[in-house]
């Protein structure tokens, strides 16, 4: 009889201990560990995501990783995406939805010598010299169509801050909230313009998934973009852990722009000051804006429905 | 060749063509295969058709800049080959370099090249040269030093320069060889022209790049579709040089009668 008691209690504890193992899930950047993911990093190394049973692995991006092909072909469950690309993806058949906006107000901009003198982007485009940003982006194409007749020479982004350093005639694209920071600490004051000044303001670094994932997940997607949202208000408050991991993993950035960028990136992430658990949060307008952008730069050709394009949390 | 052996000897290569194209196209119809991933044959054709004119300057500006490096590859190259051969202590001192040169990745160097030479076509003409310059020198310098003894003796017999040794008997000698790396040099460049083109700018390169942020790859395919003819019209141009070279004494060249 207590052989039997004991087998059923081994049994028992078995099944306990499996029903409680985490959830895998793997959650791709689009970049390397820079401040943009610092609420991600924060909600990991706090433990937040085991306490809600989710083991969370979170991988590193680099120039052109796919994020938005590997999460639409169920190769990662979450990713990190531009919402113009959710935008286009979607036009292009794609099952992918939004889920949370790290950036309310997107930090892409242009960034300049400061001796060259310019006032505004359009000083920018209709000077000569070069400008390296990504071809056929959408922020590139509106920028062209914002400023016809421009002077300055498009070359490709590669990525990093290497030319702009040697080249006095040399602009680049740019998170407002990073390279120029970088370039200051290596002794190259930057100055930069906002894109979004310009009208084209599309949610920045937003987290990505299936639809039909998260439609069949949604207590998972929740507690999910929850912890998120909570990593995020710890990294406002407090990015010192976070950053000292990032700063582990990424060597193109030190501790200093670390700190400079999380304190930067501030108002870029709160927008117009909205509470702490509206953090994130996308609105039909702003959706709706974006894809009639991307229509009128012949980037799509039939119109995604605004409120298929994300999910609030 | 009448028509019908045309025919016959064209259906093997056209055939597993066909197949394939219609396998792809009835995947992606059928929706097994999200167009998203992989898009359906007709839909590359018609990108083709769209976007002819920009992808038609898109293959000239590689084309040229493929065409440039490599004629500096087999310049550098062949001059490289010919001092390598004329001393054991230079081939011992400097073909290590020549072959760790081949293992550079090119895309690891290419954005120092744009620091090194600017944005634009030089970029992407010394890309082309890096990639396509080792098969030049290896098998120039196997050709040199494969010529018969015999011969060798012979020209000494006759008392003839190094000069006359090296015109009038190693070069030709070489040729084979030497059209066989720039067969493969030929490929390579085209391809050392679009990884140059990532980084400097213009040409199909550019063009990828850009189809690639806009999720357009149907036209990620049409320009890699063109790149791969062009690798093949350069193979086939340095095919038929290599004939009317070779052709009227070169066993490798001449025609079974």
């Amino acid at each position: 009889m207590k052989i039997i008691l004991g087998f059923v209690l081994i049994l028992l504890s078995t099944v306990a201990a499996w029903g409680a193992q985490a959830t895998q899930l793997q959650f791709a950047l689009n970049w390397k560990a820079e401040p943009e993911f610092g609420g991600f990093y924060t909600a990991k190394l706090s433990g937040s995501f085991q306490k809600r049973n989710l083991d969370v692995e979170i991988t590193e991006g680099g120039a052109g990783t796919p994020v938005v092909q590997m999460v639409a072909n169920s190769k990662v469950r979450f990713g990190i995406a531009a919402a113009d690309e959710v935008v286009i993806s979607q036009a292009r058949g794609a099952d992918v939805v939004a889920l949370f906006a790290v950036y309310q107000i997107n930090p892409q901009g242009i960034m300049v010598h400061p001796e060259r003198g310019f006032k505004s982007l359009g000083d920018v485009f209709n000077s000569p010299g070069t400008l390296a940003i990504q071809s056929g982006s959408p922020h590139a194409l509106f920028l062209q169509k914002q400023f016809p007749g421009y002077k300055v020479t498009f070359v490709p982004y590669a990525g990093g801050i290497a030319t702009f350093l040697t080249d006095p005639n040399f602009s680049q694209q740019c998170f407002v909230t990073s390279e120029p920071l970088i370039a200051r600490r290596k002794g190259k004051p930057a100055q930069s313009f906002l894109i979004a000044d310009a009208g084209f303001n599309p949610y920045g670094t937003v987290v990505i998934a299936r639809r039909q994932y998260v439609a069949k997940n949604q207590k998972q997607t929740r507690d999910l973009i929850n912890t998120v949202r909570e990593g995020w208000i710890e990294y406002l408050r407090a990015p010192e852990p976070a950053n000292n991991t990032m700063v582990k993993l990424n060597r193109a950035m030190d501790a200093v722009s670390m700190k400079e960028a999380a304190e930067v990136q501030k108002s870029f992430i709160l927008g117009a000051g909205a509470p702490a658990q509206e953090l994130g949060k996308m609105t039909m307008e702003r959706w709706g804006t974006l894809v009639n952008q991307l229509y009128d730069l012949k980037l799509i050709k039939t119109k995604p429905v605004a409120d298929k394009l994300f999910q609030n949390f | 060749m009448n028509f019908k052996t045309k025919i016959s000897s064209l259906l093997p290569p056209l055939l597993p063509l066909i197949l394939g194209m219609a396998l792809a196209e009835i995947t992606v119809r059928s929706g097994w295969v999200p167009s998203y991933l992989i898009p359906a044959p007709s839909e590359v054709i018609r990108s083709l058709i769209d976007d002819r004119v920009e992808l038609a300057v898109a293959a000239w500006t590689t084309l040229s800049s493929a065409l440039a490096g490599l004629l500096l590859s087999f310049t550098t190259g062949t001059l490289f080959a010919i001092a390598l051969s004329a001393s054991d202590l230079a081939r011992r001192a400097f073909y290590p370099y020549a072959v760790f040169f081949q293992t550079v990745p090119i895309i690891s160097i290419a954005p120092l090249l744009v620091i090194w030479f600017g944005f634009g076509q030089p970029t992407v003409i010394a890309s082309a040269a890096i990639v396509s310059v080792f098969p030049i020198i290896a098998s120039t310098l196997l050709g040199l030093k494969s010529t018969e003894p015999a011969l060798i003796d012979l020209f000494t017999l006759y008392s003839a320069s190094a000069r006359q040794m090296l015109y009038m008997l190693k070069i030709p000698f070489a040729l084979p060889q030497i059209f066989s790396g720039l067969r493969i040099a030929s490929g390579l460049a085209v391809v050392g022209a679009i990884v140059g083109e990532f980084i400097g700018g213009g040409g199909l390169g550019s063009v990828v790049d850009s189809a690639r942020t806009q999720q357009r790859i149907d036209r990620v395919f049409a320009a890699v579709l063109i790149s791969a003819l062009l690798g093949a019209v350069l193979v086939g141009a340095v095919n038929l040089i290599s004939a009317l070279t070779l052709g009227s004494w070169h066993i490798s060249e001449r025609k079974a009668s």
